[in-house]
């Protein structure tokens, strides 16, 4: 399988001086399957633009795409690039767009495809060329078809967010973004006054639970992609509850789910080329990963698994 | 027969719309916007004010189940839902579905009132969750007996609601016939709570438990056997807290022979069941405080 980043960055588009080199544009990953013409698109950030322009060049005249889109979750920065992604507008392009439900009863065409509506967008949704069917999913074990298995895995996302695992050919990709480790929301200070016994240690136990729970999700991976949006210190000082992960964490977790690539993705939009150059050269280090590789995304990179 | 058939399907069109929208209960909404619009409300209080309210329990449940399906198992602790789903999303789920004009009017019972009926709800919630205790049951289990204890009369708020006139006929009769409130409900409205209990619960992706507890609860052999103790101790627990005569949802008497059968399914001692009285008492005294409630009766 051969796996492409378009866009790495969270939260927001953010192109300048200082991105440069690990890129601006917001999630977008593109999964090639050896002998198979199939195209599997994890998010439609920004990033998918770009994507679907190269695709648009590729196909020529032919103008037939035949593409499953996998949708983490529905947050602006996971969505924005879908209207324009060239190949939606082609009759002949033939999408299916997968995503987990979300909070309201509005099912996801409806999320997704209400950016296509007049106030948003020139084109409406009904007016596009492309044939496209949305499906709802929800954690579970889903034949693709042609030996290709996705298991989808709920993560910690102050909205409902999934993680997939592509299985194929005795390799394996997984996504884990944009989550947090799951943690004890709790009152553990015995002397709170709101301290309950009881409630304290059934949420540490849920919480250690669901976190064994994720790294078998990504156990053995080839190459897991996760989030890393912080770093320890900053996760602790301000960031708890955003649904992003600190890096110290996600790498400890990786190495415990004998990973084999890790890429750290969702990069904060504050942070520049220097500093991601910095972190690397803290974390992409064998030592400290214990003989597991570790790499910061990089917009435009492609990495054979 | 063929107007039955037509009279019962567009029953059941307005009783599947009022489940679409269910609001909380009006007992609670107070405290749940005041809980859920303050943004340094902890996890702690947010819990309890969720638990205390059937239908903004059975929501949270239905958001995590509707995504989440571990081992096959759905989730039927709002312990472990609150951990899944984050402090910020159960206080804007909570928020959509906590609404003040149900304060009056149209959410009301005409039969009993709606404190009447949370009273009742919550009661045997604690009282499931005391005999969970009772047979030695972990924590964590005994809230799954609390929840489907608190939930088990769900069905009855889309009847009363779209069926307020009916309802209060089905009490009137239920009472002057010493009948059970149940069998009214079917007569007059060709459905009873049980049978919308359990289209709630199936419908919010609850898990079999609690599709049963919802189902069975008045026909407790009824069940698989895979629930038959969790559904027995609600039975139970539903029995009790009409026999206390803590808050009330239609029922207004208790067959002592069954009251006694049941307890020795269960496995309590029947004379023993008064010990549960005072705690039970205390526990309900401290809901209604937590929800200042307590002067209004
Ligand atoms: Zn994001
Ligand atoms: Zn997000």
């Amino acid at each position: 399988m051969i796996l492409k980043f378009w866009g790495v960055r969270g939260s927001i588009p953010s192109p300048g001086p200082n991105t440069v080199k690990y890129g601006g544009n917001t999630l977008c990953l593109e999964l090639r399957l050896p002998d198979q013409e199939r195209l599997i698109i994890f998010d439609a950030g920004s990033g998918i633009r770009e994507l679907g322009d190269s695709l648009s060049a590729d196909n020529g005249n032919k103008g037939c795409l035949n593409a499953d889109i996998f949708l983490t979750h529905t947050h602006l920065d996971h969505i924005l690039g879908l209207p324009f992604f060239a190949p939606i507008h082609n009759p002949g392009t033939r999408l299916k767009i997968y995503g987990p439900v979300t909070c309201e009863e509005d099912p996801l065409e409806e999320v997704i495809g209400g950016q296509l509506s007049y106030r948003y967008f020139p084109i409406r949704q009904h007016e596009l060329g492309a044939d496209i069917e949305y499906i709802d999913l929800m954690e579970g074990k889903y034949n693709l078809g042609r030996g290709i298995t996705l298991i989808a895995k709920y993560l910690n996302h102050p909205l409902l967010a999934l993680g997939y695992r592509v299985e194929y050919r005795d390799k394996v990709l997984c996504t884990a973004y944009d989550t947090e480790p799951f943690y004890n929301v709790f009152c553990t200070d015995t002397s709170d006054a709101s301290f309950d016994e009881i409630l304290a240690s059934e949420g540490s136990r849920a919480a250690r639970e669901e976190n064994r729970r994720m790294e078998e999700f990504f156990k053995d991976a080839d190459l897991l992609i996760h989030d890393g949006q912080y770093t320890q210190s900053e996760y602790e000082n301000a960031k708890r509850g955003w649904g992003h992960s600190p890096i110290e964490y996600v790498v400890e977790a990786a190495k415990r789910a004998k990973v084999k690539r890790l890429a750290i993705c969702h990069h904060d939009p504050l942070r520049t080329d220097c500093q991601l150059d910095e972190l690397s050269q803290v974390y992409v280090n064998e030592e400290y990963a214990g003989g597991m590789k570790v790499f910061f995304a990089r917009e435009g990179q492609e990495v054979e698994i | 027969m063929n107007h039955e058939f037509i009279h019962r399907e567009r029953h059941l069109k307005r009783i599947q719309a009022t489940i679409a929208g269910m609001p909380s209960l009006s007992t609670t909404v107070v405290k749940v916007l005041e809980t859920c619009n303050d943004p340094r409300a902890s996890a702690n209080s947010l819990k309890q004010v969720i638990s205390l309210d059937p239908v903004l329990t059975g929501r949270v449940l239905k958001l995590i189940n509707s995504a989440y399906y571990a081992l096959g198992k759905p989730i039927t602790s709002l312990t472990r839902a609150i951990i899944m789903l984050g402090v910020n999303t159960v206080k804007n789920l909570a928020l959509s579905f906590a609404i003040l004009k149900n304060m009056q009017g149209n959410g009301t019972f005409h039969a009993f009132t709606t404190d009447e009926f949370w009273l009742h709800c919550l009661c045997v919630g604690v009282v499931a969750k005391s005999l969970a205790a009772f047979k030695g049951l972990m924590p964590a289990e005994q809230e799954e007996y609390f929840v489907a204890g608190l939930l088990h009369d769900l069905g009855k708020i889309p009847l009363n609601k779209q069926f307020a006139e009916e309802y209060y006929q089905v009490w009137e009769s239920a009472g002057r016939k010493q009948d059970p409130f149940y069998h009214w409900e079917d007569r007059l409205l060709g459905i009873d709570h049980c049978k919308v209990g359990s289209m709630i619960a199936q419908k919010w992706h609850l898990g079999s438990s609690l599709v049963e507890s919802l189902s069975h609860h008045h026909d407790p052999d009824e069940c698989t056997e895979k629930n038959r103790d969790l559904v027995s101790v609600v039975s139970l627990a539903n029995l009790i807290a009409i026999d206390l005569k803590i808050g009330t949802a239609g029922d207004r008497l208790v067959d002592k022979g069954l009251l006694v059968d049941l307890s020795a399914k269960v496995g309590v001692d029947y004379s023993k069941l008064s010990n549960f009285q005072e705690s039970v008492g205390k526990e309900i005294d401290r809901a209604k405080i937590f929800l200042e409630i307590a002067q209004k009766g």
